[in-house]
């Protein structure tokens, strides 16, 4: 019976992925890391990578809009808003690219449609899809291992790849007899002990500082990002991960400077500069990827906040960007090109920021992208992004 | 393997205390759970039809006003699925006939709907499965389907409520209005097909994936299904309806309109509305299906469960569930064999799999999916008190109830799982559970009568071990590996 269970795991592929990390995956052929985070709730890209040289920008804000001054201008458009003041290190060291009048391929105000499609890489909400994250563990050669830094599986990473999660509980810290003796009974299951053993030295790797385990949603952004560069940096340790942060959807008092949405980008941002602080010499093959489900709309709502739009603004940071670049084909924010009369209008479609950002992390062939992202023809790889 | 610890982990949700010693026929007593109807329940304080109706009502008619407003109208909705969830946890925590509750659970995530995603799901999922799974769990498999077909859940979750037939009543009148309008941005948004339940319909809840259909039989099972609506909210179904004369034929799952909407009140009710629905012929599966209004995709249901790809992946998802991650052929060829004979018959169905030898067999173990083990965890601890904190738990444990992140509904195999985080978290959790004051005078030992325990294990000695602390030594049995398994 235990012979037969220990193959039955192998099968499942459950010994060579849930060994410990750092022992199992000695890295052959060193590919890249790639962490993909979602800001859940549809992020004001307006308000972030502020579009304060626009013409438009000061009408179709009434009342709600930045003045230059206050942002850390980019170029003769656009700015980034002081929350994400940090992010201006990235920016100089050519390693920060900011997608605009972006959106996903499907045209909805919906969360669920969103992320879904998001989350799937596929152009419309099919609800049976694995996730296209997922299917990146599957097609990619080499030595591999996917992980989701959330409180659940999100959809990106959901499929047939055997995959490893780490979250922030709001439990109790297991003491460590506890653990010991849990431990003990675990190495009597021919099945799970090797599961249970990776669990612990995942938890050993976060630490018991910042401990984000526990801690992670109070303290924000910041622990959360420094627990997921520990988990990734050791070498053999997962390649792929998912995160995931929430709070975007501001459709009241979303303020200016200092106001709630600034305050959220303001951990966001913070949370991006620990990472790569923690992360240490791993941060050279690391490429990293923000995105939300769509953008908000151009105008502020009777409630001074935004409403589900269409198109909004994403980021890719990492050494392997060719060089720090904004990403648009801007459409404007007058009257007549929003979409339908509301929303920043979508140019860029969000399949092909992924496209260039997985295959210059991994060096993926065009046929390995078709499979990631099915019918996505459309959405080329964009030439110079990624070096 | 203990027979009768296989029934009640495997068929039942846990075993309690004592029951594992008292069950002489673990066969006979699973097969005498079969006999009756399925247990009805009634709706928890608060989750009445008429007060659902009215706080689906209550958010929807704010539209994008007061921000402070519509969050309490939101609230409200939760409010009422956190009460439906407690009551259905406490079901399944102090259920007598536990295999029926399983199979309740089973079909209900079968035919999933999910609160995660649209707030207007949260308040009805509970109703959902008091009223479409719990009635038909033992009756027949095309009542069940046909029944989520028409509960407003359903209809909310993959939008078949706002379909629209291109060539309806409700369009044509619409495209006329919209040219009359001034610009294009005052012209209402263009609504029209929606093919979404359609394909979960043929490719989850029926024929499967490989079951041989086509993007066009997608798009004709939604004509047909265009028109399949609630009443009760307003919506761009009601209004296109006014003049038009709704025609219901819902039956007892559809109750039908007995007046004019005219100012929804009320509970939210399936209704078919001519107006919406697509003229003409369709065919599906190569079969034509002349213009009918709901009875077209009536008979369109009914054909895709009798048909044998429906059978197959039907009886795949059951042994899989029942048996093993790795479903033998035979078990799966036996059971799809008595679902077609049997006209899709729930009961007779769950009869020969209580009869599969390979349910019985010892090297098929199945691993305990989160709910599975927290329901576990309450029935073998005499708990009956299921607190306000059963959603976040499960939530915790990342399978919170009717939350599935896709139509496809949770899996249930080792590798969706069993993942290290998870066997931790289920540790710390145990942790918690396990100092509940109330559980002060249960011995730690008592609980080995709940396991499967191969010779030797060293959970024995543990729980016997007086050095450590009584609280800890219930969350070692909770915790540990031998719990994990079903």
């Amino acid at each position: 019976m235990h012979r037969r269970e220990f193959l039955q795991s192998m099968c499942y592929g459950g010994l060579a992925t849930f060994a410990l990390p750092s022992v199992a995956f000695a890295q052959v052929s060193g590919p890249g890391r790639f962490v993909f985070v979602l800001l859940r709730g549809g992020f004001d890209g307006l308000a972030a990578v502020v579009p304060a040289g626009d013409p438009s920008y000061r009408s179709v804000r009434d009342g709600f809009a930045y003045d230059a001054s206050a942002l850390a201008m980019l170029d003769d458009t656009f700015g980034l808003a002081p929350g994400l003041a940090p992010l201006r290190a990235f920016w100089d060291q050519g390693q920060l690219a900011l997608a605009h009048a972006m959106a996903i391929p499907h045209r909805t105000r919906s969360h669920f449609d969103g992320q879904a499609v998001l989350e799937s890489g596929l152009d419309k909400p099919l609800g049976s899809s694995d996730g296209w994250l997922n299917r990146l563990l599957q097609v990619m050669s080499g030595t591999r291992a996917g992980i989701a830094i959330a409180a659940g599986m999100p959809l990106s990473l959901t499929g047939a790849y055997d995959v490893q999660s780490w979250s922030p509980t709001q439990l109790g810290v297991v003491d460590d007899a506890f653990r010991d003796r849990l431990a003990a009974l675990y190495r009597a299951d021919a099945v799970l002990h090797n599961r249970f053993e990776a669990a612990i030295a995942q938890q050993e790797l976060v630490g018991e500082e910042p401990m984000a385990r526990g801690r992670a949603r109070r303290d924000g952004a910041v622990a959360l990002m420094t627990a997921a560069a520990r988990i990734l940096k050791p070498e053999g340790g997962p390649n792929v991960a998912a995160m995931e942060l929430s709070g975007w959807d501001t459709h009241a008092n979303q303020g200016l400077a200092g106001g709630a949405l600034d305050r959220l980008l303001g951990q966001l941002a913070e949370g991006l500069v620990a990472f790569r602080t923690e992360m240490g010499a791993a941060w050279d093959s690391t490429t990293l990827v923000v995105m939300t489900e769509f953008g908000r709309t151009a105008r502020p709502n009777g409630t001074r906040g935004t409403d589900h739009g269409t198109a909004g603004a994403g980021f890719v940071l990492g050494p392997r960007l060719a060089r720090s670049s904004i990403v648009a084909d801007w459409p404007g924010l007058a009257a007549n090109a929003l979409y339908e009369g509301r929303d920043l209008k979508p140019t860029l479609d969000t399949r092909a920021v992924l496209k260039s950002a997985v295959a210059g992390a991994f060096d993926l062939t065009a046929a390995q992208l078709d499979r990631i992202f099915p019918n996505s023809a459309t959405a080329r790889v964009l030439p110079g992004l990624m070096a | 393997m203990d027979a009768a610890l296989r029934a009640l982990n495997r068929f039942g949700l846990g075993a309690r205390v004592g029951e594992a010693r008292r069950l002489s026929d673990p066969r006979g007593w699973l097969r005498a759970q079969l006999r009756g109807d399925a247990p009805s329940v009634t709706p928890p304080a608060g989750a009445d039809p008429e007060t659902v109706g009215d706080a689906v009502r209550g958010l929807r008619q704010l539209g994008q006003g007061d921000e402070a407003e519509r969050r309490q109208a939101r609230r409200r909705l939760q409010e009422i699925a956190g009460a439906e969830l407690r009551h259905a946890v406490t079901e399944r925590v102090t259920s007598d006939r536990p295999f029926v509750e399983r199979l309740v659970a089973f079909w209900s995530n079968h035919l999933c709907v999910s609160i995660g995603g649209k707030v207007l799901v949260a308040p009805l999922a509970g109703g959902y499965e008091r009223d479409v799974i719990r009635p038909h769990v033992l009756g027949r498999f095309e009542d069940m389907v046909l029944a989520s077909a028409r509960h407003p859940a359903m209809l909310a979750y993959l939008d078949n409520f706002q379909s629209i037939g291109p060539a309806s009543a409700a369009a044509t009148l619409g495209q006329r209005a919209g040219r009359l309008r001034a610009t294009p941005e005052q012209a209402a948004p263009r609504r029209g097909l929606n093919e979404n339940y359609a394909r979960e319909l043929l490719e989850l809840h029926t024929l499967g994936v490989d079951g041989g259909y086509t993007q066009q039989d997608v798009q004709e099972l939604a004509r047909m299904l265009t028109g399949w609506t609630i009443d009760g909210i307003p919506g761009p179904g009601a209004r296109a309806a006014a003049g038009s004369r709704p025609r219901g034929r819902g039956g007892r799952q559809g109750g039908g309109p007995r007046a004019q909407a005219a100012a929804p009140d009320g509970p939210l009710r399936f209704v078919f509305r001519e107006a919406l629905h697509e003229p003409g012929a369709k065919t599906l599966l190569g079969t034509r299906y002349g213009e009918d209004g709901e009875d077209e995709a009536v008979r369109a249901i009914k054909t895709l469960c009798a048909h044998p790809s429906t059978a197959r992946f039907v009886a795949r998802k059951l042994v899989t569930h029942f048996v093993s991650d790795d479903p033998p052929q035979a078990a799966v060829d036996r059971v799809a064999q008595t679902f077609r004979t049997s006209g899709g018959n729930l009961k007779t169905v769950a009869d020969v799999l209580i009869d599969l030898p390979e349910a019985w067999q010892d090297d098929r173990r199945k691993f305990r999916a989160p709910q599975d083990w927290l329901v576990a965890v309450l029935r073998a601890l005499g708990t009956t008190d299921v607190r306000e904190n059963v959603g976040p738990l499960l939530r915790q444990l990342r399978q919170p109830l009717w939350s599935p992140a896709a139509p496809k509904g949770y899996g249930d195999t080792l590798q969706e799982w069993a993942d290290p985080d998870s066997l931790l978290n289920r540790g710390e959790l145990a942790r918690t559970i396990a100092r509940i004051p109330g559980l002060r005078d249960l011995d730690p030992r008592s609980l080995l009568e709940v396991v499967d325990l191969p010779a030797n294990a060293p959970l024995a000695a543990m729980l016997a071990d007086s050095t450590i602390a009584r609280d800890e030594r219930l969350a070692l049995a909770l915790a540990g590996p031998a719990f994990q398994w079903r």
